[in-house]
């Protein structure tokens, strides 16, 4: 006897659709499971015969049984092939299908010894794999059904065991009862939640610094990566923290994409799985490799760079950072994914988020060099040292470079300062991204931060005293090439903020004071300030 | 005490009239006023059948004035006439008689229009003017507010314009403190001029004074801004030029302020700036005084030792307090693996004798450190302060 299920692998944010296929036939008495499967699938084995006998079925013991994973060539993991390798072995066994009744259905879930199902990480991922081959039905662990109902198109099924998959694809009248599964994350043992704090920052608790907060708008228009500098307590974290309530919601397909991203760490809440707002993202600098650029041991798990998709990863006291991952940082800033290279298996994950760089003055923070009430304690050496981290390759990446100075008294009681409420700014920055989702219609590109350079200059160039303007800046040896092309990236940015048709000279101005840490004119700012 | 309760004084009266009829700053009438009395120079443009160029040019706008009334519509929009005859006159004002024309502007005013609490000569006593280009950078903004600040905790009032940029950046900082300030406007002080500065000026008329050459009513043109430079120059001790492009009106305050003799102040920016580039000419060229904060711009203008600024240094560091011979003697004991006391001699080319006086005393300091009767440098920061003998 012989039957065929389907399940997904994923590898990366890449999903493949698997036929498990089993035979179950006369031979010297075994179980063999083939098809580069990892050390939790081989188990499956063990797990599969229990639950399915603790179910009142019966494992064919008496019998040779293949298990393949189709295709063979292709790296598998993890546990949730369970269901799949079950429900497959029952069908070359004795329990009767409805023809054609496996054939259009994707099989996800682990299973317990007494045969139920527990949840798997990765459930949107595959759902959406599975869609986009044309299989629209999905079998998944109870809590995890939300979250493979938000792909459009996707009827997804949520079992408690395996009798009741048995149940639902013979559709028998009877689905027998099963005690409900456990949700996919652990509980919280702390009320206390960090993030919590952040839904209440707003723009309008920022005094002053009209400069960074113009360069936070612009930053937030286009999606530029930034760098603030300053002395300790300046107000780095603040600006950065704010940054996502200026972001406008994602689109239906971004919130798909960034909820699978999660949905790959399994840290989705079941209730409401789906990510609507921008994510933000501030892992420390002690951070492992690979907590911030994605990988584990066994499988590769993303990163905070692939978690900060579409949001905002803020790296505070980034020359802290290990150089190993500074370094490792260049391929998401230019390109927006990052790949994990390992000996038989390449993760890519998408990691298109803002990078905002917080950097001290020195290690100590208290550097100043116009202060007299400097109080440094870093030897001159300590600070070169430190500030040779900021340059390099990383900067020659970043669009945007503010000096946040910290709020002077006189700031503070300035009764006639009328700073704007995230609101208002985030009325803006969404007709701005407007205009670039128009002009951008039918390229994969969604803002200026991502579009290619040549592509860019090609399809939308400045205008032609602009253009002239940044040629001499390059030729001049004041740019490098890609300089030019950050710079024509974020004159459109400007251009966008204020309605133009095109980046002028004006708009070309900002851009290369905003990439030079150059402070800005007032009338660029918005004139009132 | 209003113009309407008390009898109209014909010297205040005839200063209304030629405020209202002629340009301000206009160095024809101001110098003749000057000389010869307000009521006498209105005599002779009044004179019936007389010709000449200064009755021709306000002959028309001369027909139509009525002083009782014009103070007393002032009166009720809160608005007083300063005159010289007046407690209220700051005498510094006076000094434009002295002072040479620029741009045929020039001489002391017919009266001030006055909008606001404060008594113009007391906030004309102590005061600084901070000044510069409407099209400010950040920085700019920045050095002017605090600039502001630190005059206005020293009790010094700030004169400026109502202009965007670096006029109400220092006006900011100023009241953020309670600080004085006079807002000089080249139109009427009725007037909002920019128009985005309404409340900034309703402001200002609460707790300081706006005030103008012109007459309630008159229109901002541009020559009126360089007569109204010449006021801010003469109201104040000093003026500050922060930030200016070659072709700023900051610059023609400046030119005023050197020709009253005040002193002159400029606040440097990076010299690839445009804004900054009028400021390196007035320090390069014209002798500004460099300043980069309030102390220094209160210790240029203050009487001489009231505002004094500390000379700013580095923490000095141990090797700074050596001798020149304990400095020779250092540069000679090596890093790492040490040297005996020839050694060091000779490298150092002393004689072995004071080479052992000095590293006894680096010893002490903790400069250099001894083992095995070798010396060599010691390890850890050397930025303690150590007596050094």
């Amino acid at each position: 006897m012989w039957a065929s299920t389907r399940t997904v692998s994923l590898q990366g944010a890449v999903g493949h659709v698997v036929d498990v296929q089993v035979d179950v036939s006369q031979g010297q008495i075994a179980t063999n499971l083939v098809g580069r499967a990892d050390a939790s699938i081989n188990e499956a084995r063990d797990r599969c015969r229990a639950a399915i006998e603790n179910s009142d079925y019966r494992w064919p013991t008496s019998r040779r049984i293949t298990i393949l994973l189709s295709p063979a060539d292709l790296p598998k993991r993890g546990p949730h092939f369970d269901l799949a390798i079950a429900v497959g072995v029952l069908a070359a066994g004795d329990v009767e299908f409805p023809p054609g009744a496996l054939d259009d259905v994707v099989l996800i879930g682990e299973l317990t010894l007494d045969g139920r199902l527990r949840c798997v990480p990765g459930v949107l991922p595959m759902a959406m794999s599975a869609s986009a081959r044309g299989i629209n039905r999905v079998i998944v662990p109870e809590p995890q059904i939300n979250e493979a109902a938000l792909v459009p198109g996707v009827e997804a099924y949520g079992a408690r065991s395996l009798r009741q998959v048995v149940a639902l694809l013979t559709g028998a009248e009877v689905v027998p009862e099963a005690p409900p599964v456990e949700p996919p994350t652990g509980q919280l043992l702390l009320s206390w939640r960090g993030e919590a704090r952040l839904e209440d920052v707003d723009l309008v608790d920022v005094l002053g610094m009209e400069d960074a907060r113009f360069a936070l708008e612009v930053a937030a228009t286009g999606g530029h990566h930034m760098l603030l500098t300053g002395p300790k307590g300046a107000g780095k974290t603040t600006l950065a923290e704010r940054l996502p309530t200026i972001l406008p919601d994602l689109s239906p397909e971004e919130s798909l994409e960034l909820t699978a991203i999660h949905s790959l760490c399994g840290a989705l809440p079941s209730a409401t799985p789906v990510l609507t707002r921008p994510p933000f993202r501030a892992p420390h600098h002690s951070a492992s490799r690979a907590g911030i650029l994605g990988g584990g041991s066994g499988r590769v798990r993303p990163g905070e760079v692939s978690k900060a998709h579409l949001g905002v990863l803020f790296l505070d006291e980034f020359p802290l950072l290990p150089s190993d991952v500074v370094e490792a940082l260049r391929q998401p800033l230019e390109s927006g994914e990052i790949t994990i290279a390992r000996g038989d298996e390449d993760a890519t994950y998408p990691a298109a988020g803002m990078l905002v760089l917080a950097a001290n003055p020195c290690p100590c923070g208290e550097y100043h060099p116009y202060r007299r009430d400097n109080r440094c304690t870093c030897g001159e050496v300590k600070r070169r040292e430190y500030r040779r981290k900021l340059s390099g390759p990383i900067a020659d990446r970043i669009d945007i470079t503010r000096f946040v100075e910290p709020v002077k008294k006189h700031e503070l009681r300035d009764k006639l300062a009328r700073p704007e409420s995230s609101a208002a700014v985030l009325a803006r920055v969404t007709r701005a991204r407007q205009r670039q989702r128009a002009r951008y219609d039918g390229t994969p590109w969604r803002l200026n931060a991502h579009v290619p350079g040549p592509l860019l200059r090609e399809s939308w160039p400045l205008d032609e005293a602009a253009t002239q303007r940044l040629d001499k800046e390059v030729y001049g040896g004041q740019l490098t090439r890609r300089g030019a092309t950050r710079v024509h990236r974020l004159s459109w940015s400007v251009a966008d903020l204020r309605g133009l048709a095109k980046p002028g000279l004006d708009e070309l101005e900002v851009a290369l004071r905003l990439r030079s840490a150059t402070p800005l004119d007032l009338a660029m700012i918005g004139g009132a300030a | 005490m209003t113009s309407s309760t008390r009898r109209l004084d014909p010297d205040r009266a005839a200063r209304v009239t030629l405020s209202r009829v002629g340009e301000p700053g206009d160095p024809r009438l101001t110098g003749l006023v000057a000389e010869l009395g307000a009521l006498t120079v209105l005599a002779a443009l009044r004179e019936q059948g007389a010709r000449g160029q200064l009755r021709d040019d306000h002959a028309a706008r001369l027909e139509r004035v009525d002083p009782g009334a014009e103070l007393e519509r002032a009166a009720r929009l809160g608005i007083r006439f300063v005159t010289p005859d007046d407690e209220e006159w700051p005498p510094a004002l006076d000094d434009l008689a002295h002072a040479p024309c620029l741009h045929e502007r020039g001489g002391p005013p017919m009266g001030l229009w006055v909008k606001g609490p404060a008594r113009l000569a007391d906030l004309a006593e102590r005061s600084v003017a901070v000044v510069g280009s409407r099209s400010a950078t950040t920085y700019g903004a920045s050095v002017a507010a605090e600039i502001g600040a630190a005059l206005g905790e020293a009790g010094h009032t700030v004169v400026s314009g109502a202009a965007f940029g670096i006029d109400q950046a220092a006006h900011r900082g100023a009241l953020a403190v309670e600080g004085p300030t006079v807002a000089v406007l080249a139109c009427g002080v009725d007037r909002a001029y920019p128009a985005a500065h309404r409340e900034l000026l309703d402001y200002i008329a609460d707790v300081g004074a706006v005030v103008s050459e012109a007459a309630p009513g008159c229109a901002p043109t541009r020559i009126r801004f360089l007569a109204r430079n010449r006021l801010i120059a003469a109201l104040s001790r000093g003026t500050v030029v922060v930030e200016a492009a070659i072709r700023s009106g900051a610059l023609n305050t400046a030119n005023w302020a050197a020709g009253l003799s005040r002193a002159l102040m400029g606040v440097p920016g990076p010299v690839t700036s445009a804004p900054s580039a009028g400021v390196h000419q007035l320090i390069r060229g014209r002798g500004a005084l460099l300043v980069t904060n309030g102390a220094e711009v209160l210790e240029a203008v203050a009487p001489a030792g009231e505002h004094t600024v500390p000379l700013q240094h580095e923490p000095p560091q141990a090797r700074d307090l050596l001798t020149p011979e304990q400095r020779q003697v250092l540069d000679a004991v090596p890093l790492r693996r040490g040297a005996v006391t020839a050694k060091i001699a000779h490298t150092a080319g002393l004689a072995p004798q004071r080479v052992e006086d000095a590293l006894s005393t680096l010893h002490a300091a903790g400069l250099v450190e001894r083992s095995d009767g070798r010396w060599r440098l010691a390890a850890g920061p050397r930025l303690a302060v150590a007596p050094v003998g």
